[in-house]
């Protein structure tokens, strides 16, 4: 596979009942590129998501990271290899604190093996410390400093995802899949969001998005696929896709 | 004097038991109704080995607790790669099938007419055979436990336990390794939970399956749910409760032929309204949405 | 000989999936591992049984009251435990233990206020048939007739009437089925109402044969949950074929062992179908993040 394909699926395709939610679906996801996946309600993007995530099994495709297969494998397997994932409904912790929220983006920490609850070497400690001060610099980052010790669920919702950007953020993965990243977001903090969203592309990190704004997808996208009955019905630069009078049609109803 | 003392030596022993289910209900989120299960193989264990192979109580409960961690390793490995509802599932079965043995497998447990006659704790000849000793024993064994647990609590993978708890999905989307963070708690808790069964065993001298029934799983839940669950203080509230609540009743002058059917429906009205109005217990954390 | 275990087995396997039956139901559609079904089993055959015994009614009716307590219980366990968690959305650990709750107090008042002991219906021998070498008392005929009766009634109903479509309806999305209209807190009462029916048809048939004692729910509860799962959820109609593979094996196991291992029956089935094939026969491999 070319060098410069961080990942892509092949095919992919998953039926709910008779319904295909995802029909031969090819997406091709280029290393330090930003795409967005743009379609109608229920044209699949959420699932391709938990396809590429593992919260699903694909019915037939292939699903690539570089040049390893990646479906199949248990979320957590491909979270490891080093694939994020941000949720539409946030999910951060509820009863746990800001800071506990943070701390537990970190991927497989040493600490976190059972016997080292005990075996408190002075090698984990290090680590943890710098675990620590890194989940206070992002905290600090999403302008959520001061919250640390509050239970995330007394956040607002758009407070709670800048928290799950922060425990996103903390995990440093090479391709991170945001669905609605600005959802619910106040519009002071979408501007730097999104400069954020494109400082990380910059540093050879892969972003595919899910956006339903489309001035948000028209500002960082750098492809775009437009996607409506699960099957890919367009793609291409954002101003071309979103030009197309066949897209805008069907999505935008005009 | 001595009823006092009894009542701080079952407070060490179900506080252990509260402290170990915790670990599941209240940090991993597992609901687990055959903990009296691993109570009882710590029990029969470390009891078998002391009469059987002559082991000192020390040892003997080592070998209690490795059996019981056995065990609970062996049944988590399959059950926890499934659903939430097959685990209870296959807790309850375990409960069930724990018993069975212990009640059928008279060449091993002498089943029904259980095991009397068993040692009392000793260390280098000194023998712990009066009450304020034993407690003194229980107490100190209680404080390790404690302090055990609480490195568990407050390490990091006790606050992955905690994730699994919030946000099964989420916490897979972190890297979090479910089942084998899942397989670990229960390990652990069934470990600790044999600590319980030696204890027991070594200071009632006698042990039969009639104490490690799924009734008694069922109170081990009660007390941790009606203590709360989730944190250090709650399960030893729920043990402190729910031990005094019979004695309490006793005032009542409940005649002895019906008092243990009459505690089992408080207990089920207790759980009922509790989960009704208050997940959280007493002094817990955790509120089970 | 073994044709006599395997009809044995047969028979024990139509009660097994009657109960089974209702708490699949239960399951499927409303998503609660209804563990005081087996409560509301024990509770039909004892209303029948005071019925019968102590108030001297005739066998029929008091047959029908003890279905009919049955369903009440399960409809009032619905409407005073289950419903008031649903609507605040409880989740569903918090349903399981409130069923452990109501399930120990049931159990508990049961033993409080008939005693512990067995209690026979029907003391002495029964008449029996003989089909070929194997010889099944009537009730037991009756038993699996019953089971043909019961199951025949609700493949078709699941299928043809307004009621079925509902039900399943609600097994696929209850939000939807508000959506339409339908008063979907009626639905649930029904569901637990058909389901406590079959815990009860199941339990009073069994009375009549053997008798009862206030702990007969458990290991109930235990066969119905294990069917299921054997049988493979999200299919109705699939916990019979768990129902029977238990009925069956536990009768070999009775044959070749001993009687005092057939409960392990059910844990091993359930083990060996966890490791195995935890979808069961039936089921559709799913994952358990799935969102």
């Amino acid at each position: 596979m070319e060098r410069r394909i961080a990942s892509k699926v092949v095919n992919l395709t998953k039926s709910f009942g008779g319904l295909k939610a995802v029909d031969s679906v090819n997406l091709d996801f280029i290393k330090g590129r930003i795409t967005g996946l743009i379609g109608p309600n229920g044209a699949g993007k959420t699932t391709i998501f938990n396809l590429i995530s593992g919260f699903l099994i694909p019915d037939q495709g292939e699903i690539w990271l570089e040049d390893k297969r990646i479906d199949g494998l248990r979320p957590w397997e491909i979270a490891r290899c080093g694939i994020g994932r941000l949720f539409q409904d946030v999910r951060v912790f509820r009863n746990l604190s800001v800071l506990d929220n943070v701390l537990l983006g970190v991927i497989n920490p040493p600490g976190e093996l059972l016997v080292n609850a005990f075996f408190n070497s002075k090698n984990i400690k290090t680590k943890e410390s710098d675990i620590l001060k890194k989940a206070r610099e992002w905290i600090k980052f999403v302008g959520l400093e001061g919250k640390e010790n509050s239970p995330a669920g007394s956040l607002s919702f758009g407070q709670q995802k800048l928290l799950a950007l922060a425990r996103l953020l903390i995990g440093d993965f090479k391709i991170l899949l945001l669905d609605e990243p600005t959802a619910g977001v106040s519009p002071l903090m979408i501007k730097p969001l999104l400069d954020l969203i494109r400082k990380i592309a910059l540093t050879g990190r892969t972003v595919i998005f899910i956006e339903h704004n489309m001035n948000v997808v028209l500002d960082i996208a750098n492809w775009v696929y437009f996607l409506d009955e699960g099957k890919v019905a367009s793609f291409g630069l954002p101003q071309d896709v979103l030009g197309d009078p066949d897209v805008r049609r069907a999505y935008l109803g005009i | 004097m001595n009823y006092l003392l009894h009542i701080l030596i079952m407070l060490c022993i179900y506080g252990i038991l509260a402290l170990s289910l915790n670990l599941l209900i209240g940090y991993a989120g597992l609901f687990s109704i055959c903990h009296a299960a691993f109570y009882g193989i710590g029990a029969y264990a470390s009891t078998l080995l002391m009469i059987k192979a002559g082991f000192n109580f020390f040892p003997a409960l080592i070998g209690g607790i490795f059996v019981s961690s056995l065990f609970a390793f062996l049944i988590a490995y399959p059950s926890l790669r499934l659903r939430g509802d097959y685990f209870i599932l296959a807790t309850l079965g375990f409960q069930l099938i724990v018993y069975s043995i212990l009640y059928n497998w008279i060449g091993l447990t002498r089943g029904p007419y259980g095991i009397p006659g068993i040692p009392r704790a000793s260390l280098f000849g000194f023998e712990f055979d009066s009450i304020p000793l034993f407690l003194l024993l229980n107490s100190v064994i209680f404080l390790l436990v404690l302090f055990f647990v609480k490195k568990f609590y407050f390490s990091p993978f006790g606050r992955a336990l905690k994730a699994i708890r919030e946000d099964e999905i989420a916490a897979s989307a972190m890297g979090k390794n479910l089942p084998l963070l899942k397989i670990w708690a229960f390990t652990v808790a069934g470990g600790v939970a044999a600590i319980s069964g030696s204890l027991y065993a070594t200071y009632v001298t006698y042990i039969d399956p009639t104490s490690f029934t799924l009734d008694e799983s069922i109170f081990l839940i009660a007390v941790v749910l009606v203590g709360g669950s989730g944190n250090m203080k709650g399960p030893l509230v729920g043990a402190l409760f729910m031990i005094l609540l019979p004695e309490a009743l006793r005032f009542l002058g409940l005649p002895d032929t019906i008092a243990p059917n009459v505690r089992q429906m408080i207990y089920g009205i207790l759980l009922i309204i509790l989960m009704r109005y208050k997940p959280q217990g007493i002094a817990g954390e955790y509120k089970f949405e | 000989m073994l044709a006599q275990f395997i009809a044995n087995g047969l028979v024990n396997g139509a009660i097994y999936s009657i109960v089974a039956l209702g708490f699949s139901l239960i399951y499927n559609t409303t998503g609660i591992f209804h563990i005081a079904h087996g409560a509301v089993y024990a509770f039909s055959s004892y209303i029948f049984y005071t019925f019968y015994r102590n108030l001297n009614f005739p066998l029929l009716p008091s047959f029908l009251l003890g279905l009919f307590s049955g369903v009440l219980l399960g409809i009032f366990m619905e409407i005073l435990v289950y419903r008031p968690l649903f609507i605040k959305k409880a989740s569903s650990g918090i349903a399981i233990v409130s069923s452990i709750g109501i399930n120990v107090f049931i159990v508990n008042l049961i033993a409080l206020l008939y005693g512990n002991e067995t209690k026979i219906l029907f003391p002495g021998v029964q008449k029996t048939f003989q089909f070929g070498g194997v010889i099944l008392t009537r009730i037991q005929v009756a038993e699996f007739v019953a089971f043909i009766i019961i199951f025949s009634i609700y493949f078709l109903l699941l299928r043809l009437t307004n009621f079925g479509k509902l039900i399943r309806a609600y097994a696929n999305n209850p939000t939807l089925l508000s959506t339409f209209g339908v008063e979907v807190s009626h639905v649930r009462s029904w569901i637990f109402a058909v389901g406590s029916l079959f815990a009860g048809i199941a339990s009073c048939l069994v009375a009549i044969d053997v008798g009862m004692d206030p702990n007969v729910g458990m290991p109930a509860l235990l066969v119905s949950a294990v069917s299921m799962i054997v049988g493979g959820i999200g299919i109705f109609e699939s916990a019979v074929i768990g129902g029977f593979l238990i009925g069956v094996i536990q009768s070999l196991v009775v044959w070749q062992i001993s009687a005092r291992w057939q409960e392990a029956v059910t844990f091993a089935l359930l083990i060996v179908f966890l490791l195995f094939r935890p979808q069961g026969v039936l089921g559709r491999r799913k994952r358990i993040e799935e969102i």
